[in-house]
């Protein structure tokens, strides 16, 4: 392995890169898209918070309920209200025993249990106490004492709830180093249709000194954008070495796939053809993030999951080392695999 | 003299078919072999062989006399390959890929613009290779494989396709890295050109080296040097004659044309290469 050899055919990759117009307007005009609709979405949660609640028998104060920001939805079973608050259609739930109202109006002390998302803030959890105090008030005209049983359903994270632009941050970041798999591979295809790897292989530069400089070229392109674009937007403001590990390991997968495509590829088309699937296979985990409920957990079996939620978890709730670090073990493990398959379909096509 | 290039039994195959055969050859220091056959002979796979792209399945190739399979990158350093097949980064300038395979050979310091300017390339440098003609891009081609001083130069079909211009301009570099003290192996199907610049010259044909010799003895010894003339028939037309030289009856059939025919012209012509290719393998050059 020869530093000054690899630095020469680095800078020879990236300057051809850029003299490709695709993948030069691709590059540039991705990450300013992807900043366009980062900063097009609401920059802040729906101010209207709705909760969900269940009661067996009907309660008149139901209906005199009105909180500034809080809507209130009734629905007709404690499993449904449950599976709601966990699909994140209501921030909260709140079920009432059917002894409520009788407890209410005998002055005695009535438990209600309250289901939380894995997102609910605190203030929302002390809106939700308020409401229900509010509740006895309403059925008593006199304050009452309640028992109030929380239960935090799904994974907590304790923070805060999500822009929709946070909730779409990491899959954008995570599409800007997927588009770099098809540059790379478009890269390696044209080395070894057009032979220019034979002429680089008759100097004294190696094959392992051009894989290694075509895999720093990739990853320089991928998680370059993508750090790029997560410090634009805030996405390193928490956690920035933990977000940034995962980035660059999700910009080595990316290089292991780009070697694979561009092993088999002829040409730019077929590098087309061959890198669309993988792309939207592997942003897929992404849409669960952006689009909760939207996947189920099948997409733990793609890489790319571990990729984004480390991503998600750190950059949206501050998640540190401690939190990620299976998932980072997972990303590495995957990346090894991928990236000596990777070395070895491409060695094998070079011969 | 030092023999620059010694190979041994070469043989390659490429699954079931045979490319080249047991080859036995060497080419001394400051020598120009001309490599020559058909399309499929095995020019281009022994080449590869002796350059270290690809292991012989048997022998042995000795470079500067050193195996080459056991010590590829320090023989390829001082190698000079020009491929048959074009293979620039058309995306960069010309400055930009000799710059390039300078960094990689580690000459320094290069001049890009002199190296242009002996390729009769002057001017052109800035310009993207993908705008170059065929001829400017062989030409290139050449500039770039004689860019680290070679010790052994390796042309693979150096002239083939191109303008005369553009043959004579890289025959010109040939012959200045022959007087720079550099061993040329010229692999081409043009006769000419090899008769022209090679001391020696090898005839493969069907993964074997059927002949090897210069020209001039290859020539005289399947060779036949003859009279051919022009003469008018009967009806006025013009009829061909050919007396053969070299031979005791020679006088006498040369007395006998200009006695019987009316000669219009007549003159020597000698065997060619690709006659003698002819001679020797039942098959041309060019198929």
């Amino acid at each position: 392995m020869n530093p000054r050899l690899i630095g020469s055919l680095v800078q020879k990759d990236l300057s051809i890169f850029f003299r490709n117009r695709f993948f030069a307007i691709i590059t540039v005009l991705g990450i300013i898209a992807y900043l366009v609709v980062y900063f097009a979405m609401p920059g802040a949660v729906d101010d209207t918070l709705e909760i969900g609640i269940y009661s067996p028998v009907s309660i008149p104060a139901f209906a005199k309920l009105d909180e500034e920001g809080l809507e209130f939805v009734v629905v007709s079973s404690e499993e449904q209200l449950r599976q709601a608050v966990i699909d994140g259609e209501f921030i909260a739930g709140i079920s009432l025993p059917p002894d409520t109202l009788t407890h209410l109006i005998a002055g005695k002390r009535p438990g209600v249990n309250v289901f939380f998302g894995a997102d609910a803030p605190p203030e929302i959890k002390d809106a939700v106490v308020v409401v229900i105090q509010e509740l006895g008030y309403a059925a008593t005209g006199q304050t009452l004492d309640i028992d109030v049983s929380e239960e935090v359903l799904g994974l907590d994270l304790g923070g805060t709830p999500l822009p929709p632009r946070d909730r779409l941050r990491p899959l954008l970041a995570v599409m800007l180093i997927m588009v770099e798999t098809m540059g790379l591979a478009t890269l390696i295809s044209a080395e070894i249709e057009r032979r220019t790897i034979n002429a680089l292989l008759v100097t004294p530069a190696t094959v392992a000194d051009v894989f290694i400089a075509k895999g720093i070229a990739g990853i320089s392109l991928a998680f370059g954008q993508a750090a790029l674009f997560m410090a634009i937007v805030g996405g390193l403001s928490q956690q920035p070495l933990v977000v940034l590990t995962a980035l660059l390991l999700g910009a080595i997968l990316v290089i292991a796939a780009g070697f694979i495509i561009g092993a088999v590829a002829k040409d730019m088309l077929s590098v087309l053809a061959w890198s669309l699937p993988v792309i939207i296979i592997l942003i897929i985990p992404s849409l669960a993030i952006a689009f909760p409920g939207s996947v189920t957990g099948w997409v733990e079996a793609l890489p790319t999951h571990y990729l984004v939620d480390t991503v998600h978890r750190a950059s949206n709730f501050g998640s540190g080392w401690g939190d990620v670090w299976q998932n980072l073990l997972i990303l590495a493990g995957f990346d090894l695999a991928l990236a000596w398959t990777g070395v070895a379909v491409l060695r094998r096509r070079m011969r | 003299m030092n023999q620059a290039i010694t190979a041994e039994e070469l043989t390659y195959r490429y699954d079931n078919l045979l490319a080249v055969d047991h080859i036995s050859f060497s080419v001394a220091e400051g020598e120009i072999l001309g490599f020559l056959g058909p399309n499929g002979a095995g020019k281009t796979t022994t080449v590869k062989m002796l350059t270290g792209q690809i292991k012989p399945k048997e022998g042995r190739a000795y470079l500067l006399g050193m195996d080459i399979t056991r010590n590829v990158e320090k023989v390829q350093g001082q190698l000079g390959i020009c491929f048959e097949v074009t293979n620039l980064y058309e995306q960069m300038t010309a400055v930009e890929n000799l710059r390039l395979f300078a960094r990689l050979f580690g000459v320094h310091p290069f001049d890009a613009e002199a190296l242009l300017e002996r390729v009769g390339l002057a001017g052109r440098g800035k310009d993207r290779v993908e705008t170059y003609s065929k001829g400017m891009k062989q030409r290139l081609m050449v500039a770039r494989s004689i860019l680290n001083r070679p010790k052994v130069l390796f042309l693979d079909e150096p002239t083939a396709g191109l303008d005369p211009t553009s043959s004579e301009a890289i025959r010109n570099i040939i012959l200045e890295e022959r007087e720079r003290g550099a061993t040329v192996f010229l692999t081409t199907h043009d006769m000419m050109e090899a008769d022209k610049l090679s001391h020696r010259v090898a005839f493969m044909n069907q993964g074997k080296i059927v002949a090897l010799d210069t020209p001039h003895n290859l020539k005289q010894k399947y060779g036949k040097r003859a009279l051919k003339a022009k003469v008018l028939n009967t009806n006025g037309g013009l009829e061909d004659r050919e007396v053969v030289m070299d031979s005791p009856e020679t006088p006498r059939a040369v007395q006998e044309l200009f006695s019987r025919e009316k000669v219009v012209t007549i003159h020597s012509e000698e065997a060619t290469l690709e006659d003698i290719f002819i001679n020797i393998t039942g098959r041309g050059l060019v198929e």
